[in-house]
């Protein structure tokens, strides 16, 4: 988890003139990042600027979304024009996807390993996040929206 | 709490579903269990027997002023068990009960007792059973009465929590049933359109019934869409339209692409003007464009389902019709035992012959609409108990949406309650009898797929609250609590025998054109006045 943090950190302690610094490659930098899991991704925009913006690169997240729920079926680039248009994978993963996936694995019903289960998660997420669209949409003259609050709220799995 | 056996009567959900019931009876130290009307008629026997040593201890307690304390009487006990046993399949065999019934009774009804209650279950049953002696006193005309019991009810709420539980839900019925004797106009006051709307939202996020609706739905359009390049919704309750977007989306992202949509919205004039169809339309519009599906919206303000045409819905040659009727045919039925034919009929019919490839009918699973006031009332309390039930245990990470959705129900509740002839609009029936309705009307049913399935149990697991269940019977699926079955969610398609409408030729908004266009000036307002 913090693997790529800390290496990034001892590359600059080192610096010069020999060792590879992570923060030269953008690019390089964003394809580590895409490897973590959400709580890691969104902890390491803390890290210095250079790591908040890289980690705030939409295809991390689409990286992230589609590791954990595979929209089985649609074309990449379609599905990738219909989730930038109704926000973007950061949001669609900590909006939706991210507390769908601990709601799951709570209640005893994780996700992982189950493609068919993979696949229903990720239709309920699109449908969660365009609801949800639907409301940002509409915020002007009514209230915030809403819908996906029953997502955030405690979940008591005494 | 008494420890019971139950058995299950599988071909009838009731027997098993009434286990809050049971648990209750069980507390009384009732032993629930299934046996012939012989051990009933014992049962009953030996109850009488105890209950009439009791009679000694009957002393007509001051706070009710008439003589005959009615409720008390071991046989309007016994008839209050038959009443409710003759619902369920499986007969209970009462034994004297612990404490002995005239204790029990004479506790209840005492003034000025200070409740030692320490048994909320105890004081559960209590209630239901001073609702139920109440709701007897107005079925028979009794009001005075009636309102005397309610007053006790009212007595032992202090007594017991109304925070949760029995208390609160036995609170909202003896509202209902004062409102009912002493100001039943007022129940019969329709809201503004606005609050409804408020209610409704809270309704929506507080609990997971509209939107397992709303998908359930959607999967079941998604599915007969399919190969269809021109697509049509009506929806016969437009609200804020937040069924749609999740449609929208689902259908951006169909392989092949997404068809030209077009979305018929239904829903009640607003007093103030505020032209709610059509902000809802162009919000729809929006979002239809930011995923790039071609989209139109059409809005048809009609107080009533029953004041809508046909024609206004302008239904095109060659596209695929999807109707929409999420707990809105309810509200078109009339008294079982009238003569005439209600509403519902012929909107069935005109809606049969618009030939949709899919009617998706989602309804509430309750017997509602029985003439009797007593039997409605019975099956509206346990009902309610259940829905609420169900609230309460989810409702701990949103308490303000709970505590609002609440009143949305409570308004049904008093609606069923309070309200008769035209002014009851809540006549639920199930599901059984939509079937044979639709069916009528020319209808065949559509079984629901294993992918709805699936995606409702997916959806239910994310809400806290372990007892929500999902079922499947005969190709519909039902949404219950603790095996209490109270949503039910249909789907259907015209047969072959339906004639040929004529409202395909005339309508005809010319299938080409403007219709099928993204932008926001296509919608159109229609006001649906009776015709």
């Amino acid at each position: 988890m913090g693997e790529a943090q800390e290496e990034g950190l001892e590359e600059e302690e080192h610096d010069k003139p020999r060792g590879y610094n992570i923060n030269d490659n953008a690019d390089l930098l964003a394809e580590v990042l895409a490897r973590l899991d959400g709580r890691s991704l969104l902890v390491s925009a803390g890290v210095c600027r250079l790591w908040r913006v890289v980690s705030r690169n939409e295809s991390v997240w689409e990286a992230l979304c589609n590791r954990h729920v595979a929209a089985a079926g649609a074309s990449c680039s379609g599905t990738r024009a219909v989730v930038a248009a109704l926000g973007g994978y950061r949001r669609l993963y900590r909006r939706c996807v991210g507390p769908i996936l601990d709601r799951l694995a709570a209640a005893g019903e994780p996700v992982t390993g189950s493609e068919a289960a993979a696949a229903a998660a990720a239709t309920l997420s699109l449908s969660l996040f365009s609801i949800e669209c639907y409301e940002r949409l509409g915020v002007a003259g009514r209230q915030r929206p809403s819908s996906l609050l029953f997502l955030r709220s405690a979940v008591d799995v005494s | 709490m008494g420890h019971y056996q139950h058995s299950h009567s599988p071909a009838d959900w009731s027997a098993s579903g009434v286990a809050d019931f049971d648990r209750l009876l069980a507390g009384a130290g009732y032993r629930v269990r299934s046996s012939d009307p012989q051990h009933l008629a014992q049962g009953l026997e030996q109850l009488d027997s105890a209950a009439a040593g009791a009679d000694d201890c009957e002393s007509s307690p001051p706070l009710i002023p008439c003589d005959t304390v009615h409720y008390n009487h071991p046989s309007d006990l016994t008839a209050w068990v038959d009443s409710i046993l003759s619902d369920l399949t499986s007969a209970a065999l009462p034994h004297p009960p612990h404490p002995p019934p005239a204790t029990w009774i004479a506790t209840v009804y005492s003034p000025g007792i200070h409740c030692t209650l320490e048994d909320q279950e105890d004081a559960g049953i209590r209630l239901i059973h001073l609702l139920m002696a109440s709701a007897t006193a107005v079925h028979r005309g009794d009001a005075g009465l009636a309102s005397a019991l309610i007053d006790d009810t009212r007595h032992l709420l202090t007594c017991v929590s109304n925070a949760f539980g029995m208390g609160k839900v036995a609170g909202y019925f003896a509202d209902a049933l004062y409102l009912r004797i002493f100001s039943p106009q007022s129940a019969a006051v329709l809201s503004s359109p606005a609050v409804d709307d408020i209610l409704y939202h809270n309704f929506y996020e507080a609990c997971p019934y509209l939107k397992f609706a709303h998908f359930t739905a959607n999967q079941a359009i998604l599915e007969a869409f399919d190969g269809e390049d021109r697509v049509h919704v009506i929806d016969f309750n437009l609200m804020h339209g937040l069924q749609w977007p999740a449609l929208i989306q689902a259908l951006a992202l169909r392989p092949g692409g997404p068809p030209a949509l077009r979305i018929t919205g239904v829903g009640p004039p607003y007093p103030d003007g505020r032209d709610n169809l059509r902000e809802v339309g162009l919000q729809l519009a929006n979002l239809a464009q930011s995923v790039k599906v071609r989209f139109a919206f059409r809005g048809v303000a009609a107080a009533r389902l029953s004041d809508v045409r046909p024609w206004m819905l302008q239904v095109a040659v060659g596209e695929a019709v999807a109707v929409n009727s999420i707990f809105q045919f309810h509200r078109l039925l009339g008294d079982p035992d009238e003569a005439a034919p209600a509403p519902i009929d012929s909107v069935l019919s005109w809606v049969a012959g618009l030939r949709p490839k899919i009617l998706t009918v989602v309804e509430q699973e309750a017997d509602h609409n029985r003439p009797g006031f007593l039997d409605r009332f019975t099956e509206a309390l346990f009902y309610y108990s259940t829905l609420f039930d169900s609230l309460e245990a989810g409702g701990a990470g949103v308490s303000g949406d709970a505590a609002v959705a609440e009143v949305y129900l409570q308004r049904e509740m008093c609606n069923v309650v309070c309200c008769e002839g035209s002014a009851r609009v809540e006549r639920h029936e199930p599901l059984a009898r939509w079937a044979v309705r639709l069916g009528r009307a020319g209808l065949k049913p559509v079984h629901l797929g294993s992918s709805a399935f699936k995606q409702a149990n997916m959806l239910l697991s994310l809400f806290s609250g372990e007892g929500y269940c999902v079922e499947e019977v005969d190709g519909c699926l039902t949404l219950g609590w603790h095996s209490r079955p109270l949503i039910s969610a249909s789907s259907w398609c015209s047969g072959d025998h339906v004639p040929s409408p004529e409202t395909m030729t005339t309508s005809c908004i010319l299938a080409g054109s403007n219709v099928i266009n993204v932008k926001s000036d296509e919608v159109n307002y229609v006001s649906g006045s009776a015709v």
